[in-house]
């Protein structure tokens, strides 16, 4: 049986970051998870790791999270952007946080390499976002960093990949076993095998989110989470130059966030007690969306809506306040005086948080293990950090638009060369496969050989596939066809990955449909049901039914 | 008054063009407005009548036996209504099947002297192969799109080829999932083969389109080298078909696949496929010169707008163009602007609307949908036998086809619809989507022109 000196639980950003540290501290490693990597929470969020915006109120989680920005900015800033937001105020009642949040902003921004806020005029802030409402009194300016969400956690998940670890997904934890007290090991499933297997170690860290109770649970041990209920609706574009954030309905802050080729509008918050497998944003999360943002932006509605994303948040689990209230800093909870020793958990924290969450679980683990070492995840770079890129050059050099070669550096940083250069020996690996994001077919036969998806959805979350307006109207049998050359799939289970994916994008696309993505949809149903006749070969090609899905 | 007319079409895709043409026929002045590209030159060029029972899953041994099913248990789908005459109920599926009968020959007459003529009839329904491998049925195709013995020859061998850098098409999948299936359902062939064609029609070798390939393979000189190679994959694998994607020419696929099945022996056709489609823009371009050959005005890149149904009769249709308003005078109108992509029906968070006169829409169960949110007619499922009702929601029209009100009374005495525009079919989940255009199309035109008729005598 594989041994192992820590088992990590959860893919997440968290889970991802935590493999790292320790593989870089040179301890063996097994990350596991249930799905893909940054499948859930992670892979729900708008990716902005913020400068505590939300928390002026606990300034020591202020300081944390702008520290960890500027680590970022050393070790990812490929996946990153900087954005521009404006919160537009339309009545004097709105100002109410103002003054304590420009103070504590302007206090760390030097470090973060952006300005201080700033208090714009309504011609100025018209000038900078001409769709604002024109009725506004006054705007506050300022910026902050995004970070790609999916890109952190593959890149993650690489170097401690790079460094030892072993990474495996749709493997999930059924039980963990414990002697006198002491973690010894876990069993696992898995899904690709189709085998139960188990492992040795004598410490996990759970990193499994809003399921951490459950993992908890297999050991023995007590864990009360939060869950919180986050929905966000997708836009088709950029229909605003900057990020805006607005008071929502019940005064709580909303925003319109760039987030790579779209707009995010989110979020709701909403706390639950749903498998969060089977989560759908309902139509009132949607029409608060657009209705609160509508005060600001009164265009909102014109926008083509291409679907809806939601997430759970497993927040520290404090009770009867609202949401907004209870603290983003996070906890980890040793589990040993409880009786269970060699068990780490998680709740709370922050995208922006993640890496500092793993280096004092590191720390923790470390300690228990008996062993000195030092985290270095904030000072050595992840893959593909290492050189700028020279987007015109490389564009005209292999003959691919600057467009798409700009949209693969902003996931792959510099790899984007070695992925072009595969064109040399296959020039048809030029041809657009994903023509919204876009995606070529060499990015899409890179990212299967070196980052292991084992379905279309997984490429998605490695690419962007199928994210785009046509929501994989076009791209799903292409990419499908190259997954299964790649994979050696069998002609069936090149049908269900089409199908498969149909269904995931539908998941989204279905809440909040309407408008022109009805066309969209309709042509979708016309080649994969019409001409493809897949609809008819459901039974046949034995589907499992999704989670939010229903028996007709 | 810029234009006079005895009928004015609105839409150009199949239930339009087959209204319009019928109408120019009968010696109408006929006015045919299309705003964009149809649905039909989208499609796979395919002509599906029906090819599952609604909510069914056994694939329909022919059109015929789908029409009876639907005569006896949805009288309100578009074929069901055909069955509301004056005549006694026993004759009800005979009266549908010879209505349909009816117009699919009449179709086929007309396109018979085209470059697409069409191949099956409404007795049985055939087994068409996508370029996904996969098998659907469908009642006619175009004859370049027969796959001719291959899944009846014990023998028959296939093989799946493909062009390098159109991504469209991957032979080697489409080939692993036809066999797949064939051999399940103990079928032939019990061997099929891929290759990649090295094409570049137009110099690169990425990024290839259909219509590229087909622009390119229509001019003769350009056939030979294809020819050459899919004679040798052939022997290589001892093919007796050859399956294509459907790129074979805009103006001489029928002379193409001619040649080539001179030259290498073997059965050639062209797969169904997805937009862009060269069969589906063929058979729109084939129905569009015979409209504008049989006398009738296609005002393409119009819309028509209407400011409202005011009285019983509609005679003025306004066709608003990127920089003209034409008013046309008529004496009536088939409506035939399609569904969703077509754009005669739209749906936001406040309800399901008909575009142009703001008629009363209904969901495929013939519920109000005026005012029904687009998500509360959909199944959690993405592609299930059952369709979305969404899809199968429009228009409620009476056995004349005229759109009714929720007074469940014409609209309009000489407003007639057709095609998808008309609710209570679900044509992807059916297969009956230019079925039920051409049918629709061909009986609303008989209306209008037996009510131009009438009021003129």
């Amino acid at each position: 049986m594989a041994k192992y000196d820590v088992i990590v639980i959860g893919g997440g950003s968290t889970g991802t970051a935590v493999a790292r540290d320790c593989a870089m501290r040179g301890l063996k490693i097994l990350l596991l998870e249930r799905d893909d990597i940054a499948s859930a929470t992670t892979g729900a969020c708008a990716g902005m790791i913020s400068s505590g915006l939300k928390y002026m109120d606990e300034p020591n989680i202020v300081d944390m999270c702008s520290d960890e920005v500027v680590n970022f900015k050393r070790i990812a800033r490929h996946v990153m952007e900087k954005n521009p937001i404006i919160t537009p105020l339309l009545e004097m009642s709105d100002i109410s946080s103002g003054g304590n949040f420009a103070e504590e902003y302007s206090k760390r921004a030097e470090t973060r390499d952006v300005p201080p806020v700033l208090f714009l005029t309504p011609e100025d802030s018209l000038k900078i976002e001409p769709t604002l409402n024109p009725d506004l009194i006054a705007s506050i300016y300022f910026e902050e960093y995004f970070i790609s969400p999916f890109a952190l956690c593959m890149l993650q998940a690489l170097d401690a990949k790079q460094h030892g670890a072993d990474i495996k997904t749709y493997c999930e934890v059924t039980d963990i076993l414990t002697k006198k007290g002491s973690i010894t090991g876990l069993q696992y499933f898995n899904r690709i095998t189709d085998k139960m297997e188990s492992a040795k170690t004598k410490a996990i860290v759970n990193a499994a989110g809003p399921w951490a109770h459950k993992i908890a649970a297999l050991a023995g041990a007590k864990l009360e989470l939060r869950l919180n209920k986050g929905a966000h609706v997708i836009l088709d574009r950029r229909v605003v130059n900057v990020g805006v954030i607005a008071k929502a309905i019940e005064g709580r802050m909303i925003y319109l966030f760039p987030h790579e080729n779209t707009v995010l509008l989110g979020t709701t918050a909403l706390d639950t007690w749903e498998d969060p497998d089977t989560l759908v944003a309902s139509q009132d999360e949607i029409e608060y969306l657009l209705k609160s943002m509508e005060w600001v932006i009164p265009s909102i509605r014109d926008a083509r809506i291409i679907r809806t994303m939601e997430g759970v948040r497993p927040l520290i689990p404090t009770w009867k306040i609202p949401e907004g209230d209870v603290t983003r800093g996070y906890e980890i909870i040793d589990h040993e005086p409880e009786g269970v020793s060699g068990l780490i958990s998680f709740t709370g924290g922050k995208l922006v948080m993640c890496r500092h969450m793993a280096e004092t679980a590191t720390d923790l683990v470390c300690k228990n293990l008996g062993m000195e070492s030092e985290c270095k995840t904030h000072n050595e770079p992840l893959p593909g950090n290492s050189d700028d890129v020279d987007i015109l050059a490389l564009a005209k050099e292999y003959g691919v638009s600057q467009h798409t070669v700009e949209r693969m550096r902003a996931r792959r940083g510099s790899e984007t060369a070695t992925i072009l250069e595969l064109t040399c020996d296959h020039p048809e690996w030029k041809t657009t496969i994903c023509t919204c994001e876009p995606v070529i077919e060499a990015e899409l036969r890179y990212a299967i050989r070196a980052t292991f998806p084992q379905t279309l959805n997984d490429l998605r979350r490695r690419v962007r596939l199928g994210t785009g307006p046509c929501q994989g109207t076009f791209c799903t049998f292409k990419a499908a066809a190259i997954l299964a050359e790649e994979l050696e799939l069998s002609g069936e289970d090149f049908q269900l990955e089409i199908v498969d994916f149909l269904a995931e994008r539908w998941k989204g696309k279905r809440q909040s449909i309407r408008g022109e993505q009805i066309a969209q949809e309709e042509l979708a149903q016309g080649i994969y049901a019409c001409v493809g006749n897949l609809d008819q070969a459901l039974e046949e090609l034995d589907y499992d039914l999704k989670p939010w899905e229903e028996v007709l | 008054m810029d234009l006079e007319a005895d009928i004015v079409v609105i839409g150009g895709g199949m239930a339009g063009l087959v209204a319009g043409i019928r109408a120019t026929e009968e010696g109408m002045k006929t006015v045919l407005l299309r705003k964009g590209q149809s649905a039909t030159a989208y499609s796979s060029g395919a002509i599906d009548i029906i090819g599952y029972l609604p909510g069914g899953t056994v694939p329909l041994g022919s059109p015929v036996e789908g029409l009876q099913g639907i005569a006896s248990m949805f009288p309100f789908h578009p074929y069901g209504l055909l069955g509301f005459t004056d005549a006694t109920s026993d004759t009800v599926s005979k009266t549908i099947v010879e209505k349909v009968r009816t117009a699919v020959s009449w179709l086929k007459a007309t396109l018979l002297g085209s470059s697409i003529p069409l191949f099956g009839d409404i007795d049985s329904n055939l087994d068409a192969v996508t370029v996904l491998g996969t098998v659907k049925p469908t009642c006619m195709i175009q004859e370049t799109m027969w796959p001719g013995s291959l899944m009846l020859d014990a023998d028959s061998v296939a093989l799946f080829a493909g062009v390098r850098g159109f991504p469209v098409f991957n032979p080697r999948m489409a080939a692993q999932v036809f066999l797949e299936h064939q051999i399940s359902n103990r079928l032939p062939p019990r061997k099929a083969g891929h290759h990649v064609l090295d094409l570049a029609p137009f110099g690169n070798n990425y990024n290839i389109s259909s219509i590229e390939i087909a622009r390119y393979l229509d001019n003769e000189d350009n056939l030979s080298v294809l020819a050459k190679t899919l004679k040798k994959q052939a022997e290589r694998i001892g093919a007796t078909h050859i399956a294509l994607p459907p790129v074979l020419g805009f103006n001489r696929a029928r002379e193409n696949q001619l040649a080539l099945q001179d030259l290498t022996g073997a059965h050639v056709f062209e797969l169904l496929s997805f937009p862009p489609s060269v069969p589906g823009l063929r058979l729109q371009r084939g129905l569009e010169t015979a409209f504008v050959n049989g006398g009738g005005t296609l005002l393409v890149g119009h819309h028509a707008k209407m400011e409202s149904l005011e009285s019983n009769i509609v005679k003025e249709v306004t066709a608003v163009g990127p920089r003209r308003n034409l008013k046309i005078s008529t004496k009536a109108v088939v409506l035939a602007t399609g569904k969703f992509i077509g754009g005669g029906i739209t749906g936001t968070e406040n309800g399901i609307r008909e575009s142009v006169f703001d008629l009363m829409t209904v969901s495929e169960s013939f519920r109000i949908a005026t005012s029904i949110t687009p998500q509360k007619l959909t199944n959690t499922i993405a592609l299930t036998h059952m369709g979305h009702p969404l899809f199968g929601s429009g228009l409620s029209v009476d056995p004349q086809f005229r759109p009714i009100t929720a007074e469940e009374v014409h609209a309009a005495e000489n407003l007639y619809a057709a095609g998808s525009v008309l609710a209570g079919y679900n044509y992807p989940a059916e297969k009956s989507g230019l079925g039920v255009a051409i049918v629709t199309g061909y009986m609303a035109s008989r209306n209008a022109v037996d009510y131009v008729k009438g009021v003129s005598a």
